[in-house]
C-alpha cells in the first residue's frame, strides 16, 4: 500500500466515525480508483471505523443520532462495495431480516436496534410492521440472513412468535438462520418458550450476541 | 394498674381517621394552572400544528371507511394520506365537543366530572408485568388484575378505576376484555376504562354496560371512557380509530393521546413536540366528532424524552414537564378537558429514583391543570411493570393534591388574625381558639411516610417505605370486602359473558 493509498483509508476511517455519508462515498469510489481492493477498504478503514464507533456509543460519548449517521455511512459505502466483494466470493459481515410482527404497529425498539445492526456493519433488510409468517419466509428465501429478528411491543401480539416459528420451521428456512425475538414485553423466558433461538433484551445486547453466534472478530 | 380507656377514645380516633381519608369523588380546583408560555407562543404552536395538518398531513392505516368520514367532513384525500385545511379539525372539535363532562360509576356517589376545574386521578394502565418487594417482577395475570380492581376501590385518593391496570398475560388474547371489564365493574364501584384493543371488543365493553346501565341510560349517559393512542408520528390506526368510532357512537368518552417518546417519535424540542401533538389529537378528536357531534372526548398527551445515548424512554425530566405545561395551556384554548402526566418513572423498584422521578411528573400535572390523571399509581419501569408497593406509595401522595388544588383560603379564617391577636408575642398557638378549630384539616398527612423520631422507628423494625408499603397492600387485600353488586345483573352479565366467550374459540392471534 502506498501513501496516498493509505492516507485515503485514514480519511475514510475517519468519515465513517465522524458519520459523513458524502465523503464516505466519495473516498470508497476513490479508493477503488486508486485500485485498493475492496477488502482492504472493508477491512482496513470501514470496519475498524466501526469498532471505534461502537466503543464510542458504548462509554456513552456518542448519542444514537450519531451511530445512526456513521451506520448510514457505512451502508452508503457499502452499497458500492457490495457488488465488488460477491465478485471476489468476500463474505459481508452478515445480513439480518427484521420485522415486527402482525398486528403489531410499533417500530421504535426494532428501528434502534436496525441502527445498532447497520452501525456494526450488518446489512439489515427491514420488512418494517405488521409482519406476516408468511413475508418473512419469503424475505429469508430472497436474502438468505444470517439472523432473523422478530419485533412485539404488546402482550397481545409477542403470542404470535411461537406460531411464526412453527410457519418457518414447516417452510424450512430455519437451517443455519439465528432467530432472535425481542421487545417491551419479551423475556428471556418467554423467548425460549416460543422456540426462537435467542433473546436480546437490548440493541447493544443484540449485537454483541450476534457477532458472537457469527464468530464476527470485532475490532 | 392503668385503667384501661372507655371505648369511647378509640371511637373518635377512628371517627379521625376516616375523616381524614375521606376524599372528595374528585378534586376541584381553586388553584389557578401555571403556564409557562404566553398567548404569542401558544398561537405559534397552533398555527405549526394547522401547517402539519394541511402540508403534512396524517396516515390512516387500514381503515378505508375512517377516510372517507374525513373526505365528507371536508378533508383532501390522497390514497391513506389525509390532509385538513388549516382550522378544520379545530373547528369540528370547538363546535361540538363538551368542555366537560360526567363519567358515570355504578355507584352514583362516585361519579366524576371530567373537565375544568376539576380533576381525576385513576391507577396506571397497560403493563404486562407486576412486581412486588418479595415476588419480584414476572408476567400480569388476572389475578394480579383483580388485586389492582380491589386496591384502586380501596383507595380513597384514586377517583376512578382505571383501565387495563396490567395486562392478564394468562388469559387469550381475544377474550382478556371480558374478564377485564368485568373485574372492573364486580370489584369496583367507581367508573373505569374500556377495551379499544379492536373495535369488536369495544362493542363488547359497551354491550356489557349496556347490561349494567341500561341501554337507553347509556344514549344520554356517559359511563366508560377509553383510551385511543395514536401511533406517532402523524398516523392513525384501524383498531385505535375503529374503536374510538365505537365508543363515540355509542356517546361515550374517547380519551385520544399521542404516545411520544420525544427524538424518536417526535422533535427532540418542546415546542415541536406540542405542535405535533396537537395536530395528532385534533385529528382523532375531530374524528369522535364526526362519527357524533357532541360526544365526550379529552385531549391526551403522553411525552416522554429519552436517552439519546441508548434510545430509551426517561421520566420525571424537566422537558416532558414543559411540554405538559405547554399542552395543557392548548387544551383549554380549544376547550376540551386534558390528560397528561401521573406517577412517572424508569426505576424498577420503588426506590429514591422512582420516588423523585414520580414526583417531578405529578407535581407538573397537578400545577398544570390537568383533568384526568392516568398513571397516577403503580407505575414502574416506564409502564412496563405495575408494582403493588409502588402503587401504595403513589396513591397515598396523590392524596395530596386534594390540598393542592385547593389553593390559599383567603377567608377570615384563612387570615387567622384572630389566632395571632389571641396568642401575641412569645406564647404558642397550639391552644388557640383558632388552632383548636382548625387542626384536624389544616395539614394534609401522608398515611405512607414515617415522622417519628428515631428510637420510635428502630423500635418498630427500623422499615423503609417499600416495607410498611408491601405491608399496606397485603392488609387491605385481607380486609377488602366487594361493593354490593345488584345480583339479578351481575347473574346477567356473568350468563352473557360465558355465551359470548363460547360464541367463538380461544386465540392468541
Amino acid at each position: 500500500m502506498n501513501e496516498k493509498q493509505s492516507e485515503l483509508l485514514d480519511e475514510l476511517y475517519a468519515a465513517v466515525v465522524e458519520g459523513i455519508g458524502k465523503s464516505t462515498v466519495s473516498l470508497t469510489v476513490s479508493g477503488l480508483e486508486m485500485n485498493i481492493a475492496a477488502e482492504d477498504l472493508l477491512g482496513n478503514a470501514l470496519i475498524p471505523a466501526l469498532g471505534e464507533v461502537g466503543d464510542l456509543f458504548e462509554s456513552g460519548e456518542y448519542f444514537v443520532p450519531e451511530m445512526l449517521m456513521s451506520a448510514r455511512a457505512m451502508q452508503a459505502a457499502m452499497d458500492i462495495l457490495r457488488p465488488l466483494l460477491a465478485e471476489t466470493g468476500a463474505k459481508p459481515i452478515g445480513k439480518f431480516v427484521m420485522g415486527t410482527v402482525q398486528g403489531d404497529i410499533h417500530d421504535i425498539g426494532k428501528n434502534i436496534c436496525n441502527i445498532m445492526l447497520e452501525g456494526a456493519g450488518f446489512e439489515v433488510i427491514d420488512l418494517g410492521v405488521n409482519v406476516s409468517a408468511a413475508t418473512f419466509i419469503e424475505a429469508i428465501q430472497e436474502h438468505r440472513p444470517d439472523a432473523l429478528g422478530m419485533s412485539a411491543f404488546l402482550t397481545t401480539t409477542m403470542l404470535r412468535f411461537a406460531p411464526n416459528m412453527k410457519e418457518l420451521r414447516e417452510a424450512g428456512v430455519l437451517d443455519g438462520l439465528v432467530v432472535y425475538v425481542g421487545g417491551a414485553p419479551v423475556t428471556q423466558e418467554f423467548a425460549e418458550h416460543c422456540g426462537a433461538d435467542a433473546y436480546a433484551p437490548h440493541a447493544n445486547a443484540l449485537v454483541r450476541d450476534l457477532k458472537e453466534r457469527l464468530g464476527v472478530a470485532s475490532r | 394498674m392503668r385503667r384501661r380507656r372507655s371505648g369511647g377514645r378509640a371511637a373518635r380516633q377512628a371517627e379521625r381517621v376516616a375523616n381524614h381519608i375521606e376524599q372528595q369523588p374528585f378534586l376541584t380546583r381553586r388553584l389557578k394552572p401555571v403556564e409557562v408560555l404566553g398567548n404569542e407562543g401558544l398561537e405559534i404552536i397552533e398555527h405549526n400544528a394547522d401547517i402539519m395538518l394541511e402540508e403534512i398531513g396524517v396516515e390512516i392505516v387500514d381503515y378505508p371507511e375512517a377516510i372517507e368520514l374525513f373526505r365528507g367532513a371536508g378533508a383532501d384525500i390522497d390514497g391513506t394520506r389525509v390532509r385538513f385545511p388549516a382550522g378544520m379539525c379545530r373547528e369540528l372539535v370547538a363546535n361540538s365537543a363538551p368542555r366537560t363532562f360526567t363519567q358515570n360509576a355504578r355507584n352514583p356517589d362516585r361519579s366524576v366530572v371530567i373537565g375544568d376545574p376539576h380533576t381525576v386521578f385513576a391507577p396506571a394502565y397497560g403493563s404486562p408485568f407486576v412486581s412486588d418487594v418479595e415476588g419480584g417482577r414476572r408476567y400480569a395475570t388476572i389475578e394480579d388484575f383483580r388485586n389492582f380492581a380491589r386496591l384502586a376501590y380501596m383507595t380513597p385518593s384514586l377517583h376512578h378505576g382505571g383501565g387495563t391496570l396490567c395486562e392478564p398475560v394468562d388469559l387469550p388474547v381475544n377474550k382478556r376484555h371480558f374478564d377485564m371489564v368485568y373485574s372492573h365493574i364486580k370489584y369496583n364501584d367507581k367508573p373505569f376504562m374500556g377495551s379499544v384493543t379492536h373495535p369488536d371488543r369495544a362493542m363488547d365493553t359497551v354491550d356489557m354496560c349496556r347490561i349494567l346501565f341500561g341501554a337507553d341510560y347509556m344514549e344520554e349517559n356517559t359511563v366508560l371512557l377509553s383510551l385511543a393512542n395514536a401511533n406517532s408520528p402523524l398516523s392513525w390506526d384501524f383498531n385505535m380509530l375503529g374503536s374510538a368510532k365505537v365508543y363515540a357512537e355509542a356517546n361515550q368518552a374517547v380519551l385520544i393521546t399521542p404516545f411520544i417518546l420525544a427524538g424518536a417519535m417526535a422533535p427532540v424540542t418542546v415546542a415541536g413536540a406540542a405542535a405535533q401533538t396537537l395536530a395528532e389529537a385534533l385529528v382523532g378528536m375531530a374524528f369522535t366528532q364526526i362519527v357524533r357531534p357532541g360526544a365526550p372526548v379529552i385531549f391526551g398527551s403522553f411525552a416522554s424524552s429519552m436517552s439519546m445515548q441508548s434510545g430509551a424512554p426517561t421520566f420525571g425530566t424537566p422537558e416532558p414537564a414543559l411540554m405538559l405545561y405547554t399542552i395543557a395551556a392548548l387544551a383549554r384554548r380549544l376547550g376540551v378537558p386534558f390528560r397528561s402526566g401521573g406517577n412517572l418513572t424508569a426505576s424498577k423498584t420503588p426506590d429514591a429514583q422512582a420516588a423523585y422521578e414520580s414526583m417531578a411528573t405529578f407535581v407538573p400535572t397537578v400545577m398544570a391543570g390537568v383533568n384526568f390523571v392516568l398513571h397516577t399509581a403503580g407505575w414502574l419501569e416506564g409502564g412496563l411493570t405495575m408494582g403493588y408497593e409502588k402503587f401504595i406509595l403513589d396513591a397515598d401522595q396523590a392524596g395530596a393534591g386534594q390540598a393542592l388544588v385547593a389553593g390559599v383560603d383567603m377567608s377570615e379564617t384563612g387570615q387567622a388574625m384572630d389566632a395571632v391577636r389571641e396568642t401575641g408575642p412569645g406564647n404558642h398557638f397550639l391552644g388557640s381558639a383558632h388552632t383548636l378549630a382548625n387542626f384536624e384539616t389544616a395539614f394534609w398527612k401522608s398515611g405512607q411516610a414515617d415522622n417519628n423520631s428515631f428510637e420510635q422507628w428502630e423500635e418498630e423494625g427500623s422499615q423503609d417505605s417499600i416495607t410498611r408499603a408491601s405491608q399496606t397492600w397485603k392488609r387491605m387485600l385481607k380486609e377488602y370486602e366487594p361493593p354490593p353488586l345488584d345480583e339479578a345483573k351481575d347473574e346477567e352479565l356473568c350468563e352473557w359473558i360465558s355465551l359470548r366467550k363460547a360464541s367463538f374459540p380461544d386465540s392468541n392471534v
